[in-house]
């Protein structure tokens, strides 16, 4: 991580002033584990330069981070790539210019411009040329920016950028403290609340007419509690969100008939919500009458702390019941879900490869034996109403069927065991193409259900 | 002088009114130290302890006061029997002895303690002090606090109902004692009849069902000698520990019972009480029994025993084998050192029933845990095993298994002899098995439950057994604990990512790297320190196989779609898996590779008679996702470092030559440019493109087993010839490179082959001992060792690692819980396709590579 300023034209050696630094001695500095280095490689009346650059320590790099025990964590950019770390650390070395306090004699220099190279990097971003570009240009940059070499890519992802114009020190240097962080990929865990203050200071007199200020503003602070603090923030009144109004409406439309169908059964005193997720169903089946337990079963330990939140909020609320999530999964036998009233397998099966499904359903039947047993899954042949054609509907989903092969395939798991079946379409209905969702209800024979 | 036990544990009232002489008889008993003081509950001292007054006189009082004060003599009363009870409770589920010392005058009161005995399964004694009218009212007028003639007038005549009755009450024992008996009465203590001490070590014996012959055989095995009095006796003094069920379905049940009347009758053995036990104990008490299940067999015995020695001697013999199955007992606690660490049942217990006795308790070691019954009127088993938590072993028979069966420290040693399985001795405290085949199906039934769990063999692995923790019995390192933390993450793994749990039999275990860093500078593995660590373990010869550059992958290859439908119960021509049990390729590639592979290797399962193989290989290039971690990390990161530091000389070597004083600034920089360029070159090694099946190499360096065999018993040159014979049967499969070290001159050939194949970048060999299981002194060594070279440890430990200052901190590794893992796993491992081989259920072997991965989810440094 490095910065060359190039500083050309008459008068180019008052820099040394500005920035405080002799040209004649090395700066070296141990700063937190990190040592940053400058040096003048060139110094001259007509052109200066000033190398900074900030070696760390790469074994420190790296410890007490989240990630410890993923391999790719000891194998990362942090060590090279100019970022928060790198302004960070040379702020200190370059504070009489980022501030603008020379010697008193050279006071007049501070607000003059220079016509000036800075190179700096290698930046490791997400952005591509034209937004790195769309960063600097309205500042009065021309940028270049150049990749390294790859051996085994078309392109590399490392990037050095140079910029070039006319301009002072400071506003250079504040120009670069903002924008070095604003391009990294770099992951923040955790924001300093000093960063607001700092992009307070060094934003004054650019940042405000900057036509990229949201975006600036966005990624230097990540979190919008912090955004908001920033004397820059605007509050957005055009978001444009982007919804999916059909397909929002069908998870709820499908909710909604499985709450259906369960509200007029006759027995319903315990759920199984198998392959809970984070626990939509679960949750609004906790609000119906006559429920006296509710089994959110999922084996994805995240998608269950999510369902727990979910849960807590509606605990207390009028009527409802909690679910108990349990850790669980279809390939497993468990004792806990047998001779329920009811099983939901709600969008669960087209995630599973087909030949597992006949074994999962004889557990369900043969051994869980629910009273009643409701599978929704993609009606297939309505994709063409969503001008899909060969792709499915999640890029998870391992089939999606036509009301045909469904009914076969539930005809075929249920027929060795006692229940008999009926179906139902979820969605808007298509006269060719029929609904959205179906849904097939196995019913235990003998049992008095519906 | 009168003498009576008390019972080990449980509850013993005294009842008599006042005066009667209970305190005294108590405080007595106290100093002679025939009681513990602490096993003294009495009513005075409880109202004491909530209400800080002993007594309440109300007699001879206006009745306005007196009914104040008898209201209130009533409330401390309520209270202080409620916190006793509460007390007593507590003592009767800790299985403690308890002495109430009371009036207990009232029917309600006595049967209030004889419901309570009935819930924590403890008897409940009463004694009762029969003292005359007149000597009460002597006695109450010397007191501290009389009672009053009144009172002790009417408690009297409580008293003459409460003698009356009291024997019809359902007390396990009522000793009715008079003065003169008081006086002088002694008190002993049962001893708990249900503690066994270990002694020289017991041999659990599961259930032998007549099998007289496997029996004698078994007991051989086990060292048994018959001396000059007919005994079986060990020469170290062990005793046998029967389960139940030594009789029934067989065809020796007459023999059977009579050796085990003959050696309990010695104490050289013990028998639990049984299912068939009690039902051919009933019988031949004379009760009238529907002989079934194998019972029928007994009873034939018995006629034809009758026709040969007459009525009399059958006779003999059926009072004698109903005292015995009679005194049997539910359960024995076997004791070590004072510690009760095992527990012996038939079918099951619970927990709490633990060192108890009931009808409740019998019946639920006899039958174990049932769920009603099913469609076909057999009773529903439900798992107990499941619910047992503490670390006692609780060993049982009654449900025959395949296999000994260790499930959340309940051991199961019913291998069914009978029906044609096993005979097992499970030696304790050596926790060995010793078995004995059965000579055929003597039960010949249609239901065989051997044949039964065949059946179900694939059916899903209970849940409940594992989500909570839970211990796989190897045979390699005994138990291996697996936690709940890393089951969840195992769990979420096999449910989302994974080939279906049938066809991953195997899982390979994680590979420790060198247990020390090199001794020399500059290096950070080498292998010295591999060799060093075999040799200390006194392993002389050594194979050392070439690392190839890619990943692990299982290959589990069938003969044909019927084989495989047969053995993982879907059509299929295999699957090949890595590390994790996820699937290698993509779906159409596989189909492909699996379909050459299964032409090219037909020859093979043909010559060696195998439904299957199972290859624990390398298969290059690395996979798709390795291949991503390339582009997107080692690529990237080799990038930026070359491109800052090759900047940074530029900016350097500018200053040097304009007499900047940055010589050492400008070297630096550029050995890191080396560095860095090492690091380029590294990850290079690994990409390459394939088209198809063009350019994939599998390299299979262990053969890990055929249809009814594994090799884990071959040492790896046998594995690096068949390595040899698949290379030469399929242009998929590749050769490994490798040599074998047994003396200075091949250990340093080794060491020099390793420097040039390293110094080109490649990775590094493997060095294994000769043999595939290897044990110094009993304990297990690593299977394998890794050892890196200089160049490729740049992609692990970092483009700068071999800067002094770096490799002097990065040596400070400690690979101690890496070994651990490593042999964990590979315990497991072997013990996954043990179990598979011997065709036990998927749970069984299931429960191994569950154990794997959860171990995988461990916290470890991913760089060792």
């Amino acid at each position: 991580m490095q910065l060359l300023l190039t500083v050309m034209g008459t008068n180019a050696e008052v820099v040394s002033h500005l920035l405080a630094k002799n040209p004649n001695n090395l700066y070296e500095r141990g700063e937190k584990g990190l040592t940053v280095r400058l040096v003048y490689p060139k110094f001259s009346s007509e052109e200066v330069q000033v190398l900074i650059y900030v070696k760390p320590d790469p074994i420190e790099l790296v410890k007490n981070s989240p990630d410890l025990y993923d391999i790719t964590h000891y194998i990362n950019d942090r060590e090279f790539a100019a970022s928060s770390i790198f302004v960070s650390s040379i702020r200190k070395a370059l504070g009489t210019a980022l501030n603008g306090k020379p010697k008193e004699e050279f006071n007049a220099w501070v607000g003059h411009l220079f016509e000036m190279e800075l190179s700096f990097g290698p930046i490791a971003t997400d952005l591509r040329d034209q937004e790195i570009e769309a960063l600097f240009m309205p500042i009065g940059y021309q940028v270049e920016i150049e990749r390294s070499q790859s051996f085994i890519r078309e392109k590399s992802s490392a990037r050095f950028v140079k910029l070039k114009g006319n301009q002072t020190v400071q506003m250079a240097l504040r120009h670069v403290s903002i924008l070095i962080p604003v391009m990294d990929n770099y992951k923040h865990y955790f924001i300093d609340e000093r960063e607001i203050e700092k992009l307070d200071r060094y934003g004054e007199g650019w940042l405000e007419s900057h036509p990229l200020k949201a975006m600036i503003l966005k990624r230097s602070l990540r979190f919008q509690n912090m955004i908001s603090q920033s004397k820059f923030y605007e509050k957005e009144t055009n978001s444009v969100k982007i919804d999916e109004p059909s397909k929002i409406r069908l998870n709820d439309l499908r909710y909604e008939a499985i709450i259906n169908y369960v509200k007029a059964l006759a027995k319903k005193e315990s759920i199984v919500d198998l392959g809970a997720g984070e626990g939509k169903l679960s949750v609004q089946l906790g609000f119906l009458d006559g429920i006296k337990e509710i089994i959110s079963v999922e084996p994805s330990n995240k998608a269950r702390l999510r369902a727990l939140d979910r849960f807590e909020l509606a605990k207390g609320k009028h009527g409802f019941l909690e679910p108990i999530s349990v850790t669980g999964s279809l390939f497993y036998f468990d004792d806990r879900l047998r001779n329920k009233d009811v099983m939901i397998l709600c969008e669960v099966i087209e995630h599973i490869n087909e030949p597992r499904l006949p074994k999962i359903f004889e557990t369900i039947l043969k051994d869980y034996r629910p009273g009643v047993l409701i599978v929704t899954t993609p009606n297939q042949e309505y994709n063409a109403v969503y001008e899909m054609k060969e792709e499915m509907r999640h890029a998870d989903h391992r089939f999606e069927w036509t009301r045909k092969e469904f009914k076969r395939n539930c005809e075929n798991w249920s027929s060795p065991f006692p229940y008999q079946l009926s179906y139902q379409g979820i969605g808007e209905e298509h006269p060719i193409y029929g609904h959205p969702t179906q849904m097939a209800i196995f019913t235990r024979k003998g049992d008095s259900h519906s | 002088m009168t003498k009576i036990y008390l019972p080990y544990a449980g509850i013993v009232l005294l009842v008599g009114p006042s005066n009667s002489g209970k305190t005294t008889l108590l405080n007595r008993l106290v100093n002679e130290k025939s009681i513990l003081s602490s096993e003294v509950i009495s009513s005075d001292q409880f109202r004491v302890l909530v209400s800080d007054v002993e007594f309440i006189n109300w007699n001879q009082r206006p009745k306005d006061e007196s009914d104040v004060l008898y209201d209130e003599y009533f409330r401390v009363s309520n209270e202080a029997f409620d916190t006793m009870d509460f007390l007593i409770g507590k003592r009767c589920r800790l299985n403690k002895l308890t002495i109430i010392d009371a009036t207990h005058l009232k029917e309600d009161d006595r049967e209030r303690y004889i419901r309570m005995g009935k819930k924590y399964h403890v008897p409940v004694v009463s004694i009762v002090f029969n003292i005359p009218e007149k000597e009460l009212l002597t006695r109450d007028e010397h007191r501290d606090y009389p009672r009053g003639k009144n009172r002790i007038k009417q408690q009297y005549q409580q008293f003459k109902r409460t003698i009356r009755f009291i024997k019809k009450e359902g007390f396990h024992r009522t000793y009715i004692l008079n003065e003169e008996e008081l006086k002088n009465l002694e008190m002993g203590r049962q001893q708990d009849s249900l503690l066994v001490n270990l002694g020289n070590g017991i041999d659990f014996i599961g259930d032998i069902h007549g099998c007289f012959e496997e029996f004698m055989e078994l007991l051989e095995k086990l060292g048994y000698k018959e001396n000059i009095e007919g005994y079986y006796v060990h020469p170290e003094g062990r005793k046998i520990l029967s389960l139940g069920d030594v009789m029934s379905r067989g065809p020796r049940s007459l023999e059977t019972l009579q050796f085990f009347k003959k050696h309990v009758g010695m104490g050289h053995a013990y028998m639990i009480d049984s299912n068939h036990g009690w039902k051919i104990a009933r019988w031949l008490d004379g009760r009238s029994v529907n002989l079934a299940h194998g019972d029928e067999k007994l009873a034939a015995e018995f006629e034809e025993y009758e026709n040969l020695y007459g009525h009399e001697a059958s006779n003999q013999l059926k009072n004698e084998f109903k005292e015995l199955l009679l005194a049997a007992k539910s359960h024995l606690i076997i004791e070590k050192n004072g510690v009760k660490v095992a527990v012996a049942t038939h079918a099951g217990i619970r927990d709490h029933y633990i060192g108890k006795q009931s009808q409740r308790i019998s019946d639920f070691c006899r039958y174990g845990d049932s769920d009603g019954l099913d469609e076909h009127g057999k009773p529903i088993r439900k798992d107990w095993t499941i619910e047992h938590q503490s670390s006692q072993l609780i060993i049982w028979g009654h449900d025959p298994k395949p296999q000994p069966l260790l499930v959340n420290n309940t051991l199961n040693i019913d291998q069914g002899v009978v029906f044609g399985g096993r005979l097992t001795a499970y030696r304790f405290p050596e926790k060995q098995f010793v078995s004995v085949e059965a000579k055929r199906d003597y039960a010949n039934v249609p239901d065989n439950p051997l044949r039964e769990w065949e059946r179900k063999r694939l059916a899903p692995p209970n849940l409940g057994k594992f989500i909570n923790g839970f211990s796989v019995l190897t045979e390699q390192i005994g138990e291996v604990a697996i936690y709940k933390e890393g089951i969840k993450s195992a769990l979420d793994d096999f449910s989302h990512y994974t080939l279906p749990l049938e066809e991953i039999i195997y899982l390979p275990p994680t590979m420790s790297p060198t247990p020390k860093p090199s001794s020399l500078e500059g290096y950070m593995e080498h292998p010295m320190e591999a060799f060093e660590y075999y040799q200390a373990n006194g392993v002389d010869t050594m194979v050392v196989e070439k690392k190839h550059m890619g990943s692990r992958g299982i290959l589990f290859l069938f003969k044909n779609k019927e084989a495989a439908k047969e053995l993982i119960g879907r059509e299929s021509l295999g699957a090949i898996y890595t590390r994790t049990g996820r699937a290698f390729f993509q779906k159409e590639l596989e189909t492909q590779i699996l379909e050459v592979l299964n032409k090219d290797l037909a020859g093979y399962f043909e010559k060696y008679n195998t439904d299957f193989v199972l290859l624990d290989a390398e298969i290059l290039p690395w996979n798709l996702k390795a291949k991503e971690l390339i582009m997107n990390q080692y690529a990237h990161v080799g990038e930026m470092a070359l491109i800052d530091r090759n900047k940074l000389r530029a900016g350097l070597q500018k200053a040097y030559e304009n007499g900047q004083n940055v010589g050492d600034w400008l070297r630096e920089t550029e050995e890191k440019i080396d560095n860095a360029v090492v690091f380029n070159e590294v990850y290079q090694k690994y990409c390459w493109e394939t088209e198809g099946l063009e350019g994939i190499q599998i390299a299979p360096f262990h053969t890990l087993a055929h249809s009814t065999e594994t090799f884990f018993n071959k040492a790896h040159t046998w594995h690096m010839e068949k390595n040899k014979e698949f290379s030469e049967l399929s242009s998929l499969f590749m050769e490994t490179e490798y040599r074998v070290v047994t003396d200075d001159d091949s250990k340093k050939a080794a060491i020099q082959w390793w420097e040039e194949m390293t110094e080109n970048g490649h990775e590094g060999f493997v060095v294994k001992p000769e043999s595939f299981v290897v044990r110094n002194k009993g304990k297990l060594l690593q299977p394998a060792i890794k050892v890196r070279g200089r160049k490729y440890l740049h992609i692990i430990y970092g483009i700068d690692y071999l800067e002094p200052e770096n490799l002097s901190r990065l040596k400070k590794r400690n690979a101690s819980k890496k070994q651990r893992n490593a042999l964990k796993e590979f315990s497991l491992g072997i013990e996954a396709v043990n179990r598979f081989i011997k065709r036990e259920s998927l749970e069984r072997y299931h429960e191994c590579v569950l154990g794997v991965l959860a171990l995988e989810a461990e916290p470890i440094d991913p760089r060792l």
